[in-house]
């Protein structure tokens, strides 16, 4: 019989002999703690109830399990609260690792600057796809005000860039501690905006701006469909400028294809130093997933950590997720994950090859050059027609690993020889012409 | 039971037991006062089982014995009765008649053997004047947490260190620190009072003069003096160490008069928002203090307050409730505020009295 089961037991002998009351009042959150040498220690919830207990029940209650137990000699009564509680937290023991900054990340933020002092330098992995933007804001932080300015970082959702450029904010405070520096969102700036419109507050909020050294806007992007907003960036930014202040902005596209902005801030944002950030490669992708395993103190066998980094292409935000399930899953099961159970858990994660049919991709494409889709199947030797032609056979064979005959076949029944023909085409060119290189990443993007 | 006394003595016992009778509790014992006799006086005991009291009055015993009685009808009574009169208290029964010269009261009684005993207390002790005491309380309590879901914020923090007696209480939006010196205070382990039971312990304190002994161990605490014991159950966990988040030195340094000040944050008051919102402005240039509320259904209210200043120039906003709330503890006629920074927690002083602080923590606008 357990403690439990014999406390329950006893109560409903002691229940019968006093008052509906009383036994509620008294016996309350009482459990059995401890029996040892005889001694029942019975746990209570406060001293009047100890008290109260030895004055009154002891007998009672040692009469009662006496009846149940043998070589009991007497009833002890101690204070414990939330029994309940603390033997839930006894049943689950230290976890192996903490991640404690998960859940509570917005809470670390700065609240003078906003600028969150986990993204630093240190923790940021650098590789092909980002030493460029990486090198121009190591210059930025050697000679601020000067370098760069303003520093225009773009590229797809979860790649770093606002790691990096806070981490610039971060390392710019520690290295000079009396530049003023502000870390916002387009959104932030442009609700303080309109916040200080409602209340007539204009002025306060220009110099509130003005007064920075370094002004860091991230997500610049969303500026497009706001018109006063745009108005107000622009004569912030050259006031900034002017002084020599330094800008740094964030975006998910060039500024030349962020739709509705005015040219004058185009012209602006570009005047400085423009910058992308692309999609890392496995060798960066295995070298972040490693850092970050380290960082979260996920102990990971290598194995594993290649196969996450060679399944989970794209953003750096999901190699992430994927780690936090991970490190949940080896914190709950007390062990490490294996390989096979990786797979399992990753296998939401990771996205399926796209499916496009060669009719989508000549249809994307000839839309793309504004053509008439039927054109391309037509036997026309029409310039822009062709041009169109072998891109879409390139980017079939590239993109997509069509055959050539396939290919051939498809648009029109040419031969496999012009396929290649055109495929070789396009791939010199793409080494010369920077226009042609820029349409084929435009394309690509269309396609995801 | 049959016993003699002045009106006057047992009223005040009454009314102060019938406090700490358990209002809402299962138990009806606990409504009733434990009325018992030893010797040549009479005792008065309740207890809601958070909080307890003893208290003992000299009195005629013609004759012995133990009655509990409601604690409502018994000090309803005693409300009512002149202070100069004798009373006489017999039971007769299941009743217990209460006689003066013009009144005869015959009230029911509950029996005995339920009523409980208060835990006595066994551990460290220290003696402290009631009225030093009750200060100490006093100072801080207001700052202390209401929520139930943290009981160690939600109660009064007191600690010893080189014979001073530090009392302290934090909601997490301010905090209140008061010191009181002790000449021969021995270092003792830390105490946590619940919150609501502070009450009921001002309320002792305050009916005594003189010192009392306070004996105490980690789940409860006594206090005996002037014929009254009092106990209440102490919160066993750990204070946060507040003294990290102290402000170690200040930027701008602001001198103002405090019932100037008062006045001009009851002003603001009634024209915050809902919120509570008041923005401090300092202005060293023209050694002015600005304070506006605005409240968009009522309207806004600029003020200003003459200071001393030194240092920068500042804006931060407060809470006005918070910031009123100190000057029920403030001493002397002037207040120091310490900025840091904006956003940083500033520090309320008065300038004559270095034993008290306040840390108040600037609201986001």
């Amino acid at each position: 019989m357990d403690n439990t089961t014999l406390w329950n037991a006893c109560l409903t002998d002691v229940e019968t002999q006093i008052t509906k009351a009383s036994f509620s009042t008294w016996f309350k959150n009482t459990y059995i703690c401890t029996i040892e040498d005889g001694i029942v220690c019975v746990g209570v919830p406060n001293e009047f109830v100890k008290e109260w207990m030895f004055n009154k029940y002891q007998k009672m209650i040692l009469k009662a399990i006496v009846e149940r137990l043998d070589n009991i000699r007497g009833v002890n009564f101690v204070i414990r609260k939330h029994s309940v509680v603390e033997e839930k937290q006894k049943t689950i023991p230290p976890s192996i690792h903490q991640t404690p900054e998960l859940p509570f990340r917005d809470i670390y933020i700065n609240r003078d600057d906003n600028l969150n002092p986990r993204y630093t330098f240190d923790r940021f992995v650098v590789g092909p796809f980002n030493e460029l933007a990486y090198a121009a804001a190591q210059a930025i932080i050697k000679r601020p005000q000067q370098a760069y300015n303003p520093l225009f970082i773009y590229g797809g959702s979860g790649l770093g860039k606002t790691h990096l450029i806070q981490a610039v904010g971060n390392e710019i405070k520690q290295l000079f501690p009396q530049k003023q520096v502000l870390y916002t969102t387009l959104e932030k700036f442009s609700n303080d905006y309109v916040i200080s419109v409602q209340n007539n507050r204009q002025q306060q909020f220009r110099d509130k701006y003005r007064k920075y050294d370094v002004l860091i806007i991230d997500d610049i992007q969303f500026v497009s469909t706001k018109q006063s907003t745009q108005n107000e960036l622009f004569h912030l930014f050259n006031t900034l400028y002017e002084q020599g202040k330094h800008i740094i902005f964030s975006s998910d596209k060039h500024p030349n294809h962020i739709i509705g902005i005015e040219d004058r801030l185009k012209t602006r944002f570009n005047a400085g130093m423009t910058i992308d950030v692309q999609e890392p490669d496995m060798e960066s992708r295995l070298a972040i997933v490693r850092e970050k395993s380290t960082q979260m103190s996920i102990p990971i066998p290598e194995e594993t950590l290649s196969y996450i980094a060679s399944s989970i292409t794209g953003s750096i935000r999901e190699l992430e997720g994927v780690l936090n399930i991970i490190g949940m899953h080896s914190e709950i099961k007390q062990k490490p994950v294996g390989l096979t159970e990786v797979k399992l858990l990753v296998k939401n994660s990771i996205k399926p090859k796209k499916i496009i049919s060669i009719d989508a991709v000549v249809k994307l494409v000839s839309n793309y050059y504004n053509l008439d889709e039927q054109m391309i199947y037509e036997k026309t030797r029409r310039k822009e027609i062709v041009r169109a032609r072998q891109i879409i056979m390139f980017i079939l064979r590239e993109d997509f690993n069509e055959s050539y005959p396939a290919i051939g076949a498809k648009l029109g029944g040419k031969d496999h020889t012009t396929v290649i023909h055109s495929y070789e085409k396009i791939k010199n060119d793409l080494s010369t012409d920077p226009h042609l290189m820029k349409e084929i990443d435009d394309i690509r993007i269309l396609f995801k | 039971m049959d016993i003699e006394c002045t009106v006057e003595k047992i009223k005040n016992a009454v009314l102060l037991a019938e406090r700490m009778t358990g209002k809402n509790l299962s138990l009806p014992i606990l409504h009733s006062l434990f009325l018992s006799t030893t010797g040549k006086s009479i005792r008065i005991r309740s207890t809601n089982l958070a909080v307890g009291v003893d208290i003992e009055i000299p009195a005629q015993v013609k004759k012995e014995g133990e009655v509990s009685i409601n604690g409502a009808t018994l000090s309803n009574v005693f409300g009512n009765l002149e202070d100069d009169t004798v009373v006489v208290l017999r039971q007769e029964g299941e009743h217990l008649l209460l006689q003066t010269e013009h009144t005869k009261t015959i009230i029911n009684t509950f029996p005995l053997e339920e009523f409980p005993t208060l835990p006595v207390v066994e551990g460290e002790s220290f003696t402290i004047e009631a009225a030093t005491f009750a200060e100490g309380i006093r100072s801080v309590y207001f700052c202390a947490a209401t929520t139930e879901i943290k009981p160690e914020i939600a109660s009064i923090f007191i600690y010893a260190e080189q014979q001073t007696l530090f009392f302290v209480a934090t909601d997490s939006f301010r905090l209140a620190e008061k010191k009181i010196k002790i000449k021969g205070l021995s270092d003792i382990s830390k105490i946590l009072i619940p919150y609501k039971n502070s009450a009921d312990l001002l309320r002792v304190l305050d009916s005594l003069s003189g010192e009392v002994v306070i004996m105490f161990n980690k789940n409860q605490l006594s206090l005996f003096g002037g014929g009254i014991y009092f106990t209440t159950r102490l919160i066993d966990g750990a204070f946060p160490d507040y003294r990290l988040i102290l402000p170690k030195e200040e930027e701008t340094k602001v001198v103002l008069i405090k019932q100037e000040l008062l006045s001009t944050l009851r002003l603001s008051n009634v024209f915050s928002d809902k919120f509570s919102h008041v923005l401090f402005s300092v202005s060293p240039t023209i050694k002015k203090v600005l304070l506006s509320a605005r409240n968009t259904d009522v309207g806004s209210n600029e003020s200003s307050v003459d200071a001393v200043i030194e240092g920068e120039a500042i804006e931060v906003s407060f809470n006005l409730k918070y910031f009123i709330d100190v000057f029920q503890a403030l001493q002397g006629d002037s207040v120091a505020l310490l900025f840091t920074k904006v956003n940083k927690p500033i520090l309320v002083k008065s300038v004559q009295d270095t034993s008290f602080l306040y840390l108040l923590v600037p609201t986001n606008r």
